[in-house]
Parts: C-alpha cells; structure tokens; sequence
C-alpha cells in the first residue's frame, strides 16, 4: 500500500492532472445525465402543472408534446355528461416558430380560457390575458430576447403585447407561452377547435371506470395525466437517448485511457523496482495488488472531484444558461463513481501486463 | 530537434497510443456531437429539398414546416396557379402524429398526397408503391423494419387503419420520419375539406423560383412563399439556434478535457526524459530549441490524435446506420475547421507546463545523476 501510495504520490503534478482528467471525464457523464433529468422534468412541466388528472385527445394520440390533437366538435360537453367528471378545460395548442431577434425560437402555444384554467400556473409579474392580443410569456424566454411586460411580439404574424410573465415554462430547446383560446383559433385558423380537454375529476370518483366511459365516445382517447406524461417522456428519450449514450461512453473510455496513460507510466518508471521485489520472491498477485490500488485511487479521487465539479458546472451553467435545468439524482452520484472503479480495473490491464512479463533476473543485467 | 520530437513520441507505442486515443476521444466529442446536429439539419430538411417544388407557398408568417402549423384556403391554390411564371401547384396537407404499430409508435410527419400528386411524394422507393391510394400509406424503410412492419401490414395513422403499400428510404430522421397518405383520407380524418397546409409550385421553364416567388407574395395576399433555398435555410437555422447553446458547453468540456489529456501526456513524457533534456542542455542545446521540441511533440500528439478522431467519427458515420439507427452523423468542413483550431491550441497550451519544467532544468543535474 505504502509503495503504490508512494509511486503515485512521487510526482504531484502528474497526480492532479490525471486526477483532473478524470474528474472531466466523470463530470461529463454527470452533466449529460443530469441534463436529461433536467429535460425530462421540463418537458412534463405543463401536464405536471394544469389542472384535472385526465387528459382527453383526439382518437390515437398519446402524446401532448409530439402529436397535434383535434377533438371533434361538442366533445366538451359530452365529456362533462359522464358520471365522476367535474369540468372539462378546452385548450388549443400547437408548436409555432418564433422569429426573435433574427433568432429562431420553437415554442408550444397554450391557447385557454383564463375563466376556466390551463394557463401559466405562477407568474412571476403582470396578469393573464384579457384579449385576444396579449400574451404571457416564459420570463427566462423573455429575458433572452430582452423582452418585458408591455412589448411587443410577434406570433405568426400577429403582434402581441406581453402582459406576464411566467415561472417555470421554459427548456433548452422550446418555451410555453400562453394566449386566450379565441386568439390561438385566429392563429391556426381554426374556429371553435380544441385539441385537449384537461378533466378534473369529483372526489373519490374512479379513474378507471371515467377513463373507459370517455374511451367509449368515438374518436377520442382519455388518458391519465401520468401516462400523457410518461408517453412525452419516452417520446423525447427516444430522440436523445443514442446522442446521449454514445457521449456518456466517449467520456468513460476518455477516463480510463488517462488513468491508464498514468498507471502505465507510473509502473514502467518503477519497472526495475518491481523486478527487484519480484527477484526478492514477491509474487505477481503482490504486483498486481500495487498496481490496482493506484489506479483505483486516482480513479476515486478523480470520480470525487468530478462529483464536486459536476455540481459547480451544473450551477455556472444554469446561471448563464438558464434554459437550461441540470438536475441531479443521487444515483447518478453513485453511478459515476461505479464508473470510476471500471475506468480503474480495465486500466489496470496494461501495467499488469507489464508487471507480469518482467523477469526478476533483468534488474540485475542492467 | 523535430526528429527528437518524433523520437520521443514513437519511443514508448503504449504510452503514444493512449495519449493520442486520449486526445482523439476528446476531439471526438466536439467531432460527434457537430455531426449528430449537421445529421439532424440534413434530415430536417430531407423532405423539403427532395420535394421537387421551386417554391413553398405556406400561411402567412409561417416560415418553417418543423414544429410549425400551416393553414391555407383552398381557393390559394387557384390564385398562385394564376401567377405568371407558375408551371404547377401541387397542394400537400401536413400534420405531425404517430404511426401505431402494434405495442410501436414512431413520430412522422403524415403528408396528405392528391391523387397522381407530381411534386411533394417520397422520392427514393426501396420496394412497394411510390405514391399512396385511399386507405394507404407509404412508411419509411428503417422504422418499419425497426417496428417488424411488412408490406401489406395495417398500421393505424390518426385513428384509421392504413395498408403499408410502399417503403422509402431517406425519410426519417432522429425526431421523426414520413408518412405518406392520400389527401382524401387526410381530409376525412380531420374533419375539414376546404383547406391545406402547403402548396409545392414548380415554375416554368426559364422563370427565376426568386423572381415567381416575390410575384406571388405580391399577387396573393395572406401567403408567405419561399425558394425552396431559402424554406430548407429557415428550416436548419431553427436547428442551429436550438443547439448553439448546448454545442458550445459541450465543446467547452471536450476542449477541457482534451487539454487536461495533452497536458499529462506531454508532461509526463518530458518528465521522463528529464536527463536527456539535461544533457542537450550541458552540450549547449538553447532553451528555445528545447521548448520547439516539446511544442512540436504536442502538436505532433494533438495532430495524430485530430486524424484518430475524425477517422473514428467517419466510421461511426457508416456504422451507426448499419445498425438501423436513424441517427445520421455529417462531418462538415465547418466542424473540421473548428476542431483543427481547438487541437492547436491545445498543443500550445499543453506545452507550457513542461516548457517551465525544462527552462528550470539544471544542467549539471544530469552530471550529478539526478
């Protein structure tokens, strides 16, 4: 122990740049995960927050996110007939590109009824929308593009007057933002259209039994506010699931090629060394145990720092992005570490190599 | 002092291999990520530059199919016919839904296609039908194996069962592919007969696709038209101005890590031929000469390591496909460019360390046996 402590510790500098290299690799895989439990959270954040606990979309889709909805005409008071619904919320929604500041922005329009809900869920200043030519915008989104309570924006050609500001609807890649339901038909030309019905529920009432009543209306599917949010979810972890995975193992071989690169190095400088305690009659296992215990502690201490700068990294990042939300699980703490140990045992391989080879008669030839 | 850099390096093959893989993984994640977002603009844009139409006519104020909604009134379509210069119009509907398959749900955008549609249908068929009849869809190639779709199979769109007639290739990316159906059944399940989303024009022979399109703008009022140029433009930049963010930390973090591999390489190395640099040093070697050694050693490592890089992301290019992934990787000239400056100064960077390693280097040390 002393020995593999020794070797490791003779030549500081090498220590902290392999401990610092690990700890980038480990923090990457961190950030990355992190990332997508930050995503995953802002991409349900509108079921998450609306009201009622069942969503009602047109017949075959699943999803809020991914799919455009149309409900057939009239389905809001059908739906509202059906014993253990309380009330139906119409909204109409739909991505739109936003052209800011010559920049594109993607965004899902919430068109609602202020009266009956469905609309930001806190704002952090201003009011809802009182007519068909204002808006509440993501007060992240807003800020971006330097915009404030009374600007003006424009949507799909109409222009409209920020009026709130919303709190807690805005990812990396798109924004909520919200208008009147009647200012959202203007837009898609769609008079009178709906694309779900959000339905809260009386106490006590059974879920199943209102899902498979709404289920028997044609052309409509009911689904609970969890599952819609589980189909987002698998929706969206199928688009970066590959990209993410395959970042996550770039990083890991990155982690184990620099401890390798300093274990091998460590152990060729003391190769004479060990040829001496191994003519001495110390077995390879001793060797191997030497070996291993470096790499396992420049691995660890590697994964340690990389925990600590995941998080400073996940804190710059979401206060000059804020965008962006990096959240992280503590089993990903847990994983990263896990990873540490791998990155330790298969660099391990190399110097073992080396140390199994060396004949303990070769030191004395020298 | 170039030689004793290459002979420095090639010395030890197992410390040169991992310190060019080190940096080549590096550079690989600045490489890959650029080429997973350069693959999904390309796909992005897949279906409007393979459309065959000169000019996009869509509602006005809406600029892009991705993520966006279009709605114009049939009666369009007769006044843009009516533009001088305009050959053809063919009206396509769009909307993005699932395609079912069983347990399988794959994202598309489902085009609704008239009937003999000449423009705006898919445009390289691998087997089956190149265009839907009612009750019909033609489904992209790669999803349809992924799902365990045959030709002939029922596959449900918007609530209707649908027979897969036709397979083709190119249509799907990593967010979604394309499904093709007749305008009729399109219609019929959205319940509104007197509207389109798009119109695809194809201009007469000699007429500018620039020249027709502002006539149309100015001819037809509430339309947007676009080059089919500049609509595939306005579609990859909302890709690049999604991403911008994201590229830039992850290719901060690739640099940093790149830079943290050369840095132990280049130092370790110099540490180890510590009394050889001492021994230059007593022979009257100058400390610049020295330093150019290190610097061209890191630069050699930074430049072998770039070339492993990109030759792994070219494979992963044709590998990844292989496997039936619709996660397209496109090496541009831009992302080249870019990570060719990154590996620089990396190299310059990394050599510092050991360049005050050796400016402090005593001479007679390696006299003394240290």
């Amino acid at each position: 122990m002393s020995l593999a402590r020794r070797n490791l510790f003779q030549d500081k500098t090498r220590l902290g740049l392999s401990i610092f290299g690990v700890a980038l690799a480990v923090m990457l895989i961190l950030v990355l995960k992190g990332f997508l439990t930050g995503m995953n959270r802002q991409i349900t954040s509108y079921i998450d927050h609306s009201p009622g606990s069942i969503i009602l979309a047109q017949e075959d889709v699943v999803n809020l996110l991914g799919a455009t909805s149309l409900l057939p005409e009239g389905i809001a008071q059908r739906a509202e007939t059906i014993r253990g619904v309380d009330e139906a919320i119409p909204i109409l929604s739909q991505f739109v590109i936003l052209d800011l500041h010559d920049k594109k922005q993607p965004a899902y329009m919430i068109g609602y009824e202020p009266k009956q809900g469905g609309g930001p869920w806190e704002l952090t200043a201003g009011r809802e929308p009182n007519s068909k030519r204002e808006i509440v915008f993501d007060r992240i989104f807003a800020d971006r593009h330097d915009l404030n309570l009374g600007d003006q924006v424009e949507v799909m050609g109409k222009d409209f007057t920020i009026v709130g500001l919303s709190n807690g609807t805005t990812s990396w890649m798109t924004s909520y933002f919200f208008v009147r339901k009647d200012a959202a038909e203007d837009l898609l030309l769609a008079s009178d259209a709906t694309s779900f019905l959000l339905l809260t529920t009386s106490d006590g009432a059974n879920l199943d039994d209102i899902l498979r009543r709404l289920n028997d209306l044609s052309g409509v599917n009911a689904l609970t506010k969890r599952e819609m949010a589980a189909n987002d979810l698998k929706l969206f972890a199928k688009v970066f699931s590959a990209p993410l995975k395959l970042m996550v193992g770039i990083a890991f071989l990155i982690g184990t090629m620099i401890v390798g690169l300093i274990i091998y190095t460590a152990t060729v400088e003391r190769q004479r060394e060990y040829g001496v305690i191994k003519a001495i009659g110390a077995k390879n296992r001793f060797l191997y145990q030497i070996v291993l215990t470096q790499a396992l502690f420049a691995s660890i201490a590697g994964s340690m720092l990389g925990v600590l700068l995941a998080n400073g990294a996940a804190q710059w990042i979401m206060t000059t992005r804020p965008q962006f939300l990096i959240v992280f699980d503590p089993v990903d703490s847990g994983q990263a570490l896990l990873a540490g140990l791998g990155m330790a045992l298969i660099a391990s391989i190399f110097p073992t190599r080396v140390m199994a080879r060396l004949a303990p008669a070769e030191v004395f030839r020298k | 002092m170039i030689r004793l850099a290459f002979r420095n390096l090639f010395q030890n093959k197992i410390r040169l291999v991992i310190s060019v893989g080190g940096v080549a993984l590096a550079l690989l994640l600045i490489l890959s990520l650029d080429a997973i977002f350069t693959g999904v603009e390309r796909r992005v844009t897949a279906y409007i530059e393979h459309s065959g139409a000169d000019i996009w006519v869509s509602q006005a104020d809406v600029r892009n199919m991705h993520m966006a909604s279009s709605s114009l009134p049939d009666s369009v379509a007769r006044k843009v016919k009516y533009v001088p210069g305009v050959a053809s119009v063919t009206p396509i509907l769009y909307l993005t839904n699932n395609v079912v398959a069983g347990d399988e749900r794959n994202l598309a955008y489902i085009i609704g296609l008239p009937e003999n549609a000449e423009f705006g249908g898919p445009w390289s068929i691998s087997s089956g039908q190149s265009l839907p009849a009612q009750g019909e869809t033609i489904l992209n190639r790669n999803i349809a194996v992924n799902s365990g779709i045959a030709l002939g199979d029922e596959v449900e769109i918007l609530g209707d069962e649908f027979k897969v007639t036709g397979f083709s290739e190119g249509t799907a990316s990593l967010v979604n592919s394309v499904a093709f159906i007749s305008m009729d059944d399109f219609e019929e399940m959205r319940g509104s007969y007197d509207t389109v989303s798009f119109l695809l024009v194809k201009v007469s022979d000699g007429e500018s696709p620039e020249v027709v399109a502002a006539r149309i703008k100015t001819q037809v009022r509430d339309v947007t038209a676009q080059t089919r140029t500049d609509f595939a433009t306005q579609e990859r930049q909302v890709i690049k101005d999604m991403s911008t963010d994201l590229i830039t930390i992850m290719n901060l973090i690739g640099f940093l890590i790149g830079l943290a591999v050369m840095a132990l390489t280049v130092y370790t190395s110099t540490l180890s031929r510590r009394r050889e640099y001492g021994m230059l040093k007593a022979l009257g070697a100058r400390n610049t000469d020295l330093y150019l050694t290190v610097l061209a050693q890191a630069i050699l490592s930074v430049v072998l390591g770039f070339l492993f890089g990109l030759v792994i992301t070219l494979l992963l290019t044709v590998v990844i496909p292989i496997f039936g992934s619709n996660l397209l990787l496109v090496v541009s000239r831009v992302s080249l460019l870019k990570v060719g400056s990154v590996s620089l100064v990396i190299a310059a960077v990394s050599a510092m360390l050991p360049i005050r390693q050796i400016a402090g280097l005593d001479p007679v040390m390696v006299f003394r046996g240290r």
